[in-house]
């Protein structure tokens, strides 16, 4: 009982990450496809900047509540995974670099409009890496070895068919924030389908997967000591309603597409100094 | 696994903490003083105060970055490379890291978003709740890193159940004397680094004449006189837990002191008790507690010094020798913080659950050329990074604060109260402080 809580609980976290992260981080992947200029590429990573924090601290989040609900599942999937895990934390520090330092130089000369390049670059790299990474993770969990680095045919099949599904969770994500061209591009990807029933439909998906492939998991031999869960779990159960509203709240503050301020007939935002 | 293993992992673990301490100590410290900042600037409404926060606050933004990615890799780096550490004591030290991410990490992040893209979308009393709240969550990261150190460095309330140890007494874990001391001591030290780096930054303005005479010569005072009391907590802290040391790490304090009868002493009986093994710590821990005192007494002399000095409004304006002074002492916070951070845990060494798991006990069953490679790779990401992040934070200290970007977007939020503010009604645009964060 108290272990299938456990389990629970880490799932939610889980999806939590790979349903709002998983939108930045497909959103990253396709920035040079979905943009079309340099204006469009700002607009781009705009759609991501609010939320990209608080997106990826679900990550966090679900690492914290396996260290502490499964301590020894946390040695052995990481040690197991270990190329694949480092890959993804280097694939990662690459795009949150890249996003945090993108607007760090101001003025329109060569050399900062190489240095928004260069972050460009490192955003986009940075997010296949870890898209990739994920993609590995789950494949190999799917195939029913939760901690090796598979290298089988149809192992490579399942991680082509989930950056496939990274990709597309990030078009129908930057659908919903951005406006204009941008967003018309991300409509013609699924066919003009309308926007909130289309990233509905990814996020199920990867939830799914999460689910389905977290199964393979051997929650059962690993879960912490009745001790622990039971100081720990009660204060995870707690807090989580805390953090869900601190969510929901940046959702709502900054909810509304972003458009592009050369269409915009007040024209005041492009004055950045 | 070979010994070089354990070396490699070692040395991974300590640039990576190493790299972290560095960028959270400023974090922790200027969090605080942007924090009180906009207390006052919401109360005052005074343009000068809210450029203060938007100045400082852009710092503090700058260098927020490398601690979140460097603390990242190092949650992971516990399963990654240590998991005997998680299989031995992950039941104690792995509820401490759950809070830790749950409760500070978590919120901090969000609140963080809301305060850098919030500046004139929130109520101004709202924007300023959020800021503090980011500072009370990132006071609650050191808190619980510190209990999982203190755990670590102080194993209390856990027994040995076969072989992992398993929770005992919650209370007894909260308040342990090793994560309590420590804490008081990090804080204070923050506060120190903060407050002699917005003296140093406002220095280097006011030797150069900057317009901006007002906003550099008060925060120059707010640097040297929050930096002193904060150097008064770190000293009292410290020698509580120095003077609580002997009933903990009686071996730290016989290094410390380079007893080397007691070493040999306290060998035997931990040989004796434990079987054979190397049980004293290397000479690095003697080499930078001495560091970290040295740097310390300089640091109390001369901030008694900015103390005096700082009185003279006169002073703080044309004082251009002490400016020097002042920009000279920025680095010493860091270097006292990082030495004594290596005698807090080269002085605990063979041991990383103290008297219960060897370093080399703890080191995961990783292939040396896997090892290798990850030390490579974050060394030389972290190392262009942190370059990048040194250059942006020198090349944002000497700009000019009217260029700030951090809540340029808001032209209403710290209007004179006057009415005088044009266009107070005029909601900006919502995207604005994200364009702007993105840059063009």
């Amino acid at each position: 009982m108290v272990e299938t809580a456990a389990v629970v609980v880490l799932a939610f976290y889980a999806i939590g990450y790979f349903v709002l992260g998983g939108g930045d981080i497909g959103v990253g992947m396709l920035l040079p496809f979905l943009a079309g200029d340099a204006g469009e590429r700002r607009l781009v990573v705009a759609a991501i900047v609010p939320f990209f924090l608080s997106n990826e601290v679900w990550l966090v989040a679900a690492a914290g509540v396996l260290i502490g609900l499964f301590p020894s599942l946390d040695g052995d999937l990481l040690g197991g995974l270990f190329p694949l895990i480092v890959a993804i934390l280097a694939g990662w520090i690459l795009r949150d670099a890249g996003v945090w330092f993108r607007g760090r130089l101001g003025g329109d000369e060569r050399a900062a409009r190489t240095w928004r390049a260069t972050c460009d670059a490192a955003v986009t790299a940075g997010s296949w890496v870890v898209a990739a990474g994920w993609s590995w993770v789950l494949a190999g969990w799917l195939s029913g070895k939760a901690d090796g680095v598979l290298t089988e045919p149809q192992v490579v099949a399942a991680i082509v068919a989930l950056l496939t599904l990274f990709a597309l969770h990030g078009v129908a994500f930057c659908g919903l924030r951005l406006d204009g061209p941008v967003r018309e591009r991300c409509a013609r990807w699924f066919g003009g389908a309308a926007e909130r029933r289309t990233f509905v439909l990814t996020s199920t998906v990867l939830a799914a997967v999460v689910v389905v492939a977290g199964s393979a998991l051997p929650f059962a031999e690993t879960v912490g000591d009745g001790r622990t869960l039971d100081v720990l779990l009660p204060a995870v159960v707690a807090v989580t309603p805390v953090l869900l509203a601190a969510q929901v709240w940046v959702w709502r503050v900054f909810g509304r597409r972003v458009s592009d301020p050369r269409h915009d007939p007040r024209g005041r935002i492009a004055m950045t100094p | 696994m070979t010994p070089e293993t354990v070396e490699l992992a070692r040395l991974q673990f300590a640039l990576t903490a190493g790299a972290h301490f560095v960028f959270v100590a400023l974090t922790l410290g200027l969090a605080t003083l942007v924090a009180c900042l906009q207390l006052r600037a919401t109360f005052s409404r005074r343009p000068v105060h809210a450029q203060m926060v938007r100045f400082w606050g852009q710092l503090y933004v700058i260098n927020y970055a490398m601690g979140i990615l460097t603390g990242l890799v190092m949650e992971l780096q516990f399963g990654l490379a240590w998991s005997g550490l998680t299989h031995f004591a992950g039941n104690v030290f792995g509820s401490a890291l759950a809070m830790e991410t749950l409760v500070a990490f978590f919120i901090e992040s969000t609140f963080l978003a809301l305060w850098i893209f919030g500046w004139g979308r929130l109520n101004r009393w709202v924007h300023l709740a959020v800021i503090w709240v980011v500072t009370l969550t990132a006071y609650a990261s050191a808190y619980w890193i510190l209990v999982a150190n203190g755990f670590m460095q102080n194993p209390v309330g856990a027994e040995l159940d076969g072989d992992t140890l398993v929770l005992t007494d919650v209370a007894a874990v909260l308040s342990n004397d090793s994560t309590i001391g420590a804490f008081w001591h990090i804080l204070a030290g923050a506060l120190v680094t903060a407050g002699i780096l917005v003296a140093g930054v406002s220095a280097y303005h006011l030797r150069r004449g900057t317009p901006h005479t007002e906003l550099f010569g008060r925060s120059l005072r707010i640097g040297v006189y929050t930096a002193l009391p904060a150097l008064f907590v770190v000293v009292v802290s410290g020698g509580i837990q120095l003077s609580g040391l002997d009933d903990i790490q009686p071996m730290k304090v016989a290094a410390f002191s380079h007893d080397t009868a007691r070493i040999g002493a306290l060998e035997l009986e931990l040989a004796e008790r434990l079987g054979p093994g190397e049980y004293a710590p290397p000479g690095l821990a003697r080499a930078a507690a001495l560091v970290m005192l040295m740097v310390f007494v300089l640091l109390f002399l001369l901030l008694g010094l900015n103390a005096l000095l700082a009185s003279s409004r006169w002073l703080i304006v044309r004082a251009r020798a002490w400016h020097l002074l002042l920009m000279a002492m920025v680095p010493l916070p860091y270097v006292a913080m990082i030495a004594g951070w290596v005698f807090r845990e080269m002085g605990r060494q063979p041991w990383v659950v103290y008297e219960m798991l060897t370093v080399s006990d703890a080191v995961s069953d990783i292939p040396d050329s896997a090892m290798r490679a990850s030390l490579v790779t974050f060394t030389a990401l972290f190392g262009v990074l942190i370059a990048v992040t040194g250059w942006l934070m020198v090349r944002h200290a000497r700009s000019d604060p009217a260029t700030v970007a951090l809540g340029s977007t808001a032209p209403t939020a710290f209007a004179p109260a006057d009415g005088t503010g044009a266009g107070r009604d005029e909601r900006p645009d919502p995207s604005a402080a994200v364009l702007t964060f993105v840059g063009r």
